[in-house]
């Protein structure tokens, strides 16, 4: 066994001989064809060349590829060669070429990427309405049989997804309300205003933050987490399985993450909008010496009871959005990584850009209550 | 009784050089299930051993150690004369470029087309320029009987049988000495079936590979296997030609014979 190597002769009338040497193969673990190949270049330049393969102790597909590569991809009367090796180019030249993509310049692919952009969103609605209508069949399906309903299933998502979450949830609602009790301390203390914290984190973390951190929170953990479990079970058929048994997949896989995420998260918005009151409660303590006491006796008279009510409806329809968002893309999911990837990240995005527009449209038309 | 005789019987001395894969007294244990205790297996070069056993009794974890994945909790797997878990990084990488496995799904790269999945390792070694790797793609294409107009497909685009072909011609790509197949034919109808194993030998023939596999399947065992290595009772308890295995006085091995027997007789 010895690594490829050649040596360089030169006959009378100047012309070289380039004799290979060793194990032309990608079995000998020493060999570099990318150096041989820069090394054999000048010869490869120079037609006049002569070369001589028969002394190689073995030569395979990779080096007879690389040693065409520099001879233009043809055999010429100049190598001399054992027979074996001769066969061995010989299907290496003999393969087809595939024909080469047409790559024209197409003036209208603009508005042709604009159109199918467009009819993939619609696609996307459409798809989204159906999963919505079909979810709605069952939920009416479900009031003629209630013993069909997925109990069992349901409590897992509310535990998954609630339980689950009530350790990150309280955790960074409790520092977000640090920082922002910290900073309107500062702001309020320079208008001698220090008393008004009380309302400005009252009203702003019950009716806004509490219910948009949770759905946040919840898409990153729990909507993620649905569209690549659904995509999975897609990929490994058990969705099929399921759908064979005669049991509804919209039924047994959809429902009871919509149902136990819509359940479970106006009491998560509660816990989240808790804690991040505690911190700020926190920060006000420490930096403008409001009691505990005094804060949460004064919360009740200056935010209306009506917030809270808003509040637990967001939460509601937060859940609702995200749970719905991460099914509709576990379903779209086809089998490969990259679909799995693509949709988990879309199912997040989405999810967190619903909440949003949910959330503006909520606030337009609840503009005159309770503020 | 008749276990001690057999795993008594003295191994024939091979030469060094001509064992490509020495597994000495590998022990594995999952929790209290031990699945391997003081194995012993040694792969000739050239040859083409089947590794059989009854389902879960431990090839699957022996393949898997053979290949590097895992690694026995005590005992030594040698490839090559080396043992993969002790050496240094680009050495391990050489050395894992000298076989080739296909997996019993096929393991293709999902997101990856027919052709760049062939093209994976070549290009993963820096040493060829794209009309290289073209070339040799549409060679190990060409190799496993495949159209070239297939290569542009994605892996969940085509049939079982041509996704076991484009993982053989992936694990050809790097001209390995030592091919390892993990079932080789399932999910394959009888008639592919049939074609893939006429294919493995051929393979086997004109690169001059050494091939191990595992299999359930008696059909591929009787004609493909050389060699027949049988896994039972944490050991391997009988590794000789398959025509041998009829001396051998064990209830698992008279059992399992029985079954091949009809099928050798054809061939």
């Amino acid at each position: 066994m010895a690594a490829a190597s050649f040596r360089v002769a030169q006959d009378d009338q100047g012309r070289r001989h380039v004799q290979l040497l060793g194990q032309w193969s990608l079995r000998e673990p020493s060999n570099d064809f990318a150096k041989l190949k820069q090394a054999l270049q000048p010869f490869f330049a120079d037609t006049f060349t002569k070369w001589d393969l028969q002394e190689i102790e073995q030569l395979d597909a990779a080096g007879a590829a690389t040693l065409l590569s520099g001879w233009d991809n043809k055999l010429e009367g100049n190598v001399s060669l054992r027979p074996e090796h001769a066969a061995l180019f010989n299907t290496l030249i003999g393969l087809k070429r595939l024909p080469a993509k047409k790559t024209e310049h197409d003036r209208l692919a603009p508005f042709i990427t604009i159109g199918k952009g467009v009819l993939h969103l619609v696609h996307h609605f459409t798809e989204f309405f159906r999963l919505l209508i079909s979810l709605l069949l069952e939920i009416t399906y479900l009031f003629r049989r209630p013993q069909d309903f997925p109990w069992r299933e349901f409590s897992a998502n509310v535990y998954k997804s609630g339980v689950n979450a009530l350790p990150v949830t309280a955790l960074l609602g409790f520092m977000v309300g640090v920082v922002m009790g910290y900073l309107m301390s500062k702001q309020l203390h320079a208008f001698g205003a220090d008393v008004y914290i009380v309302n400005i984190l009252g009203l702003s973390i019950i009716r806004e933050l509490g219910p948009v951190l949770m759905a946040v929170l919840v898409a990153g953990r729990s909507g993620s987490a649905m569209t690549a479990q659904i995509g999975v079970m897609r990929v490994t058929d058990e969705i099929d399985a399921l759908t064979t048994m005669g049991i509804s997949r919209i039924l047994r896989v959809v429902l009871p993450k919509v149902l136990g995420l819509t359940f479970v998260a106006p009491l998560l918005v509660l816990w989240t909008s808790g804690w991040t009151l505690a911190g700020g409660a926190f920060a006000s303590n420490i930096e403008l010496g409001i009691s505990f006491r005094f804060f949460f006796d004064y919360l009740p008279l200056v935010v209306q009871p009506i917030n809270l009510t808003l509040s637990l409806i967001k939460g509601l329809m937060f859940g609702f959005v995200v749970a719905l968002v991460a099914c509709h893309f576990g379903l779209r999911i086809k089998p490969n990584t990259e679909s799995l990837s693509n949709s988990t990240t879309s199912s997040v995005v989405t999810a967190i850009s619903g909440v949003i527009l949910v959330n503006a449209w909520f606030a337009i038309m609840t503009r005159g209550i309770g503020v | 009784m008749s276990e001690n005789l057999i795993q008594n019987t003295p191994q024939e001395s091979i030469p060094d050089q001509d064992i490509i894969c020495d597994i000495q007294n590998v022990c594995t244990e999952f929790g209290d299930n031990i699945v391997h205790h003081n194995l012993n297996l040694k792969v000739r070069r050239g040859d083409i051993t089947a590794l059989v056993g009854r389902s879960g009794c431990g090839k699957t974890t022996l393949l898997r150690h053979i290949i590097g994945l895992t690694k026995p909790q005590s005992g030594n797997v040698l490839l090559f004369g080396e043992n993969l878990h002790a050496m240094e990084r680009v050495a391990q990488r050489r050395l894992m470029d000298r076989f080739g496995v296909l997996f019993q799904q096929g393991a293709l790269f999902s997101a990856l087309s027919v052709f760049d999945n062939i093209a994976f390792p070549l290009r993963e070694l820096k040493q060829f320029d794209e009309s290289v790797i073209y070339q040799l793609v549409m060679h190990k294409l060409a190799l496993v009987e495949l159209d070239p107009r297939d290569a542009d497909l994605l892996p969940a685009e085509i049939s079982g049988g041509m996704v076991k072909r484009v993982g053989l011609a992936r694990a050809l790509a790097l001209e390995p000495e030592l091919l390892v197949l993990d079932e080789p034919t399932a999910g394959l109808d009888p008639d592919r079936s049939h074609n893939f194993i006429d294919l493995v030998k051929q393979l086997k023939k004109s690169l001059g590979l050494t091939v191990l596999f595992v299999t359930h399947d008696m059909d591929t065992l009787a004609s493909l296997a050389e060699r027949v290595a049988v896994l039972e009772d944490k050991h391997i308890i009988a590794d000789c030609p398959l025509r041998e295995l009829a001396k051998i006085d064990h209830p698992f091995i008279i059992n399992f014979f029985q079954s091949i027997r009809s099928r050798l007789e054809k061939l």
